[in-house]
């Protein structure tokens, strides 16, 4: 079947069975290994991408489903000009160690931070309650999602 | 032959369909610098990866930046032109002989391109200390994640579905799950061999004259649990055998040049025939430190002429991976009225699980650490690993270390409470220091124990 | 009612393999620039050794991080490593690294020393010069000096070393050896919060002060002191494979429960002042040893907080729960 989606402001498209995850066509039919499988079933994050402005688990949900939609994933984060924000302070900091668990947590930290620029720690355990990490014990992930947020809401402040 | 025409078929619709259906990518009309990016910027060094002295600086990670751009390569990230995808089917007891492996109907399907069997594997056999573990069984299934049998496919989904056509005759024996039954090796699981593979002990003094001689005995049993090492990144391997009978293979592995040496061995080709390749390990803690399927990609990769891709579902890696060693942990401790420790006598029994793997250094680890960071000259302990048929336990971060420190440290409290001294001050007076003797009576240098144990306590507010 | 405790864990740890030999190799070329190529068998696992191999490389050819370039984790071009395993790569690969280094940087000071007026061995590499030891400033660009070397001397600056750590066998009889050539040292302390009416265990706080020798990356360090902490947070109160009949009941992340970012408590992290001259720069390890105590620490603190003993991990709320009730019981014959 034909999904047309748009992914990181570009239009895609590529014919799946339908049974076919959007982490799947995002990884093998579109070229994007960014977001990774971690489990297949919801239960770690690693697949985590923005569909229409809401982070969401991309081994859920099939790719018929994202037909027309707007995708974000890790690689729709930087511009030519800078990489985003949480990309800065997550290197700065050493936040994240072998990496895996990286695109879904900056792509979870990236929708909390669109909505809520200025976290509570508690919100941002909350918003990362779905990632799983094995390494960093989120430590110094929930220090830079803080840092960038300060970063986003001094720029939006015009600071 | 049916086979390369049914290939060529599957291989060719396959190929065409992408082709015609990923259409060239609009490209957006934005402005450059709001375009997202894909390959990295021309951006600043961090000051501390520029600094002379490089040691003690906050340098951040090279692969920093890459992880943040999802640009990092993992195994399975990785794709070559024409390759295809492994399953294995695991073991449907948890002890039991191989009658027969009948994979004809799946080498029959649609999109299937090879089988394997243990029988093809030129030495059927690994492991760090002994090589009692089949790359995929041979006679006999020892636990449930022994794989049985291999496909390789088209794709994942053909060779999940294959996996079912395969018909596996089983003749089931007795099995033995718990430890403590398994000393008593009525059911061994590697028949006619014990059932304990691996023991220590350690001997310093005389402990049961230490014991007999002190003001207070304290005895415990403590226990843990098997964990897995969820590494974020399942095991993945992709394995190329070449024209000049060279195979090249990306793994997920953390060991490459032991992990060479068993591939080696196994595949029985020469060591400069082996390429083997890691980029970065999306989580090992252990449990990546000894090869799982690449000599199966091997092979299949060699009888099928095309890379071959395994990637572990979360479920492989919980039951065909190794796990942490269970303790049962007998603690005896006599001391004086002071809390100082006179005599200890320890007796553990690991959970080895169905094959021996790391079993050597956790035991090892496991006995000499028992003691605890504490001056004490009366010492036994005595170790004993056991086959049982359930998931291989292997290394896991601290080998043994976590299990015997929760013990000793629980019985350090409880001698603690019941003489009525600080937890932080009994510890303080046994803990060793700059010269101290191990229990193996190694003199120890840089030592640091109370040091940290100080530093902590003002960090916490102890005495508050 | 929700009791708090608190409770300490120590422990010590060896660095490498139990007296079987664990050799790593290294290569390391310094290019006519001045920046440098490391080779190392040893692959990336996440936490962070090349980096910290990279500044060890660094260190001692007295050029930045950033100079050095790693390459790793290839069987056809790297030298054999034991690899990532038992907290031994900073130690043992790093100690192979520097003497590498050494070896390269002699060269340097070979190919030096002429133009200098004195003796090679009256030469450092600092600050990315060659400089005379006690007279800083008569010195040369080490870029200058690698050129010269290869381009006049005609000797390249390329160092290849090994290092394996010394252990003596232990007695069959008695375990009485030299297993390892060096420990670290750690020790952490929680508090948490026991609810006496669900048996639930609330992690409030835990301090950690590790020894690793020098840190040759702080960051990196505090890195894996917090990672190795969550895994022994979820060792102490929730991971735990079951099994039934040989069968796995919870093979999957749903039903097996690890740390999530909400169980994890705010994490103080030391590092002790310490210095080992066997290791390279002082350096021993920093791996394993953080996930060793954390769950010991926990129970004590139940211990401390509702005065039960938990023998058997991980302590489930319906564990601790079960033996609030057998204390209340036994509490209540005895009165
Ligand atoms: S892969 Fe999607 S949640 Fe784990
Ligand atoms: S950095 Fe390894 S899982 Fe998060």
């Amino acid at each position: 079947m034909l999904v047309k989606l748009k992914v990181n402001g570009e239009l895609r498209q590529a014919d799946v069975p339908p049974e076919t995850t959007l982490l799947k066509m995002l990884r093998e039919d579109l070229g994007l290994t960014g977001a990774k499988l971690g489990c297949d079933v919801g239960d770690c994050g690693t697949c985590t991408v923005i569909v229409d402005g809401d982070s969401l688990n991309s081994c859920l949900m099939l790719a018929a489903k994202a037909n027309g939609r707007e995708i974000t994933t890790i690689e729709g984060l930087a511009t030519s000009a800078d990489l985003h924000p949480l990309q800065k302070s997550f290197e700065e900091l050493g936040a994240l160690q072998c990496g895996f668990c990286g695109p879904g947590m900056l792509m979870s930290a990236k929708n909390l931070l669109d909505k809520n620029p200025e976290p509570s720690v508690h919100e941002i355990k909350d918003a990362l309650s779905g990632n799983l990490c094995r390494c960093t014990g989120y430590t110094k992930i929930i220090e830079a999602i803080q840092d960038a947020g300060r970063e986003l809401s001094g720029a939006a402040a015009g600071n | 032959m049916v086979t390369t025409v049914k290939d060529v078929k599957t291989g060719a619709e396959a190929l065409t369909t992408d082709k015609e259906l990923t259409a060239p990518a609009v490209k957006p009309v934005t402005l450059p610098s709001e375009n997202p990016v894909v390959y990295p910027l021309t951006l600043p060094e961090p000051a501390a990866r520029t600094q002379t002295p490089a040691v003690g600086q906050r340098a951040s990670r090279p692969d920093g930046r890459l992880h943040g751009l999802g640009q990092t390569k993992y195994i399975d990230d990785l794709t070559f032109p024409h390759m295809i995808h492994a399953k294995i089917l695991r073991s449907a007891h948890p002890h039991a002989r191989i009658i027969s492996v009948d994979t004809s109907e799946a080498e029959a399907m649609p999109g299937v391109f090879a089988t394997l069997t243990g029988k093809e594997i030129p030495v059927n056999s690994f492991g760090p200390t002994l090589q009692d573990q089949p790359v995929l069984a041979g006679d006999i299934v020892r636990h449930r994640g022994d794989g049985v049998a291999a496909v390789a496919a088209v794709t994942e989904q053909i060779a999940a579905d294959a996996l079912e056509k395969i018909k596996v005759e089983y003749e089931p024996l007795p099995a033995v799950f718990d430890p403590v039954e398994a000393l008593k090796d009525e059911i061994k699981v590697h028949a006619p061999n014990s059932n304990i593979y691996a023991s220590k002990v350690i001997r310093k003094g005389d402990v049961d004259k230490a014991l007999a001689e002190s003001d207070h005995v304290f005895h415990r049993e403590f226990r843990t649990q098997f964990v897995e090492h969820v590494p974020l990144e399942p095991h993945s391997s992709v394995a190329m055998w070449d024209g000049n009978g060279r195979v090249t293979i990306y793994s997920s592995l953390g060991r490459i040049t032991l992990g060479r040496e068993d591939l080696s061995r196994t595949l029985r080709i020469p060591q400069n025939r082996v390429r083997l390749i890691g980029t970065i390990v999306g989580g090992n803690f252990g449990g990546k430190n000894e090869i799982t399927n690449e000599p199966i990609l091997a092979l299949l990769s060699k009888k099928t002429g095309r890379p071959v891709k395994c990637t572990y579902t979360r479920g492989d890696e919980f039951v065909s991976s190794t796990i942490r060693h269970p303790f049962i942990m007998d603690y005896t401790t006599g001391v004086n009225n002071e809390g100082k420790i006179l005599a200890r006598k320890i007796r553990l029994v690991l959970d080895g699980g169905a094959y021996c793997s790391w079993t050597g250094t956790t035991i090892g680890k496991g006995s000499i650490l028992a003691p605890g960071p504490y001056n004490i000259d009366n010492l036994l302990v005595e170790a004993y690993a056991v086959y049982t048929n359930k998931t291989t336990t292997g290394a896991m971060r601290g080998f043994g270390a976590p299990q015997v420190c929760f013990a000793y440290e629980s019985q350090m409290d409880d001698i603690a409470v019941a003489l009525g001294i600080d937890p932080l001050e009994i510890r303080l007076r046994n803990a060793f220091s700059e010269n101290s003797f191990s229990p193996t009576s190694q003199v120890l240098q840089s030592v640091a124990i109370k040091e940290s144990l100080l530093q902590a306590s003002d960090r916490f507010g102890w005495k508050e | 009612m929700k009791r708090r405790g608190k409770g300490i864990g120590c422990m010590w740890y060896p660095i490498g393999f139990t007296v079987m030999a664990n050799p790593s190799a290294a290569t390391v070329k310094v290019n006519t620039d001045g920046t440098a190529t490391l080779l190392t068998g040893t692959v990336e696992t996440g936490q962070g050794a090349l980096t910290v191999l990279g500044q060890i490389a660094a260190e001692a050819l007295g050029i930045s991080t950033d100079d050095v370039h790693v390459v790793s984790g290839d069987t056809d071009t790297t030298p054999m490593d034991t690899g990532a395993i038992a907290s031994r790569t900073t130690y043992v690969t790093g100690n192979a690294i520097v003497r590498a280094a050494e070896a390269a940087r002699e060269l340097l000071f070979e190919a030096a020393a002429p133009l200098l007026g004195v003796k090679a061995d009256q030469l450092e590499a600092r600050d990315k010069r060659i400089q005379v030891l006690g007279f800083p400033s008569k010195s040369l660009p080490i870029s200058e000096v690698a050129l010269h070397a290869e381009t006049n001397v005609g000797r390249p600056a390329i160092g290849s070393a090994s290092y394996n750590p010394p252990t003596v066998p232990m007695d069959p009889e008695t375990g009485q050896g030299k297993p390892f050539n060096t420990y670290v040292y750690a020790t952490q302390i929680a508090e948490v919060e026991v609810d006496d009416e669900t048996g639930e265990v609330e992690i409030l706080r835990i301090v950690a002060v590790h020894d690793c020798g020098t840190p040759i990356n702080p960051m990196l360090v505090e890195g894996q002191i917090q990672g190795g902490i969550s895994m022994g947070v979820g060792f102490a109160l929730q991971e735990e494979i079951l099994f039934k009949d040989g069968v796995q009941v919870n093979p999957n992340l749903t039903n097996y429960i690890m740390p999530t970012s909400l169980d994890m408590p705010e994490l103080e992290v030391e590092l002790v002042d310490n210095y080992d001259p066997t290791g390279p720069f002082g350096a021993k390890g920093a791996g394993e040893p953080t996930a060793v105590p954390t769950a010991a620490a926990i129970m004590n603190a139940i211990y401390d907080a509702v005065g039960v003993r938990i023998t058997s991990l991980p302590a489930t709320a319906e564990k601790v729960m079960m033996a609030i009730l057998e204390k209340r019981e036994q509490e209540a014959k005895s009165a």
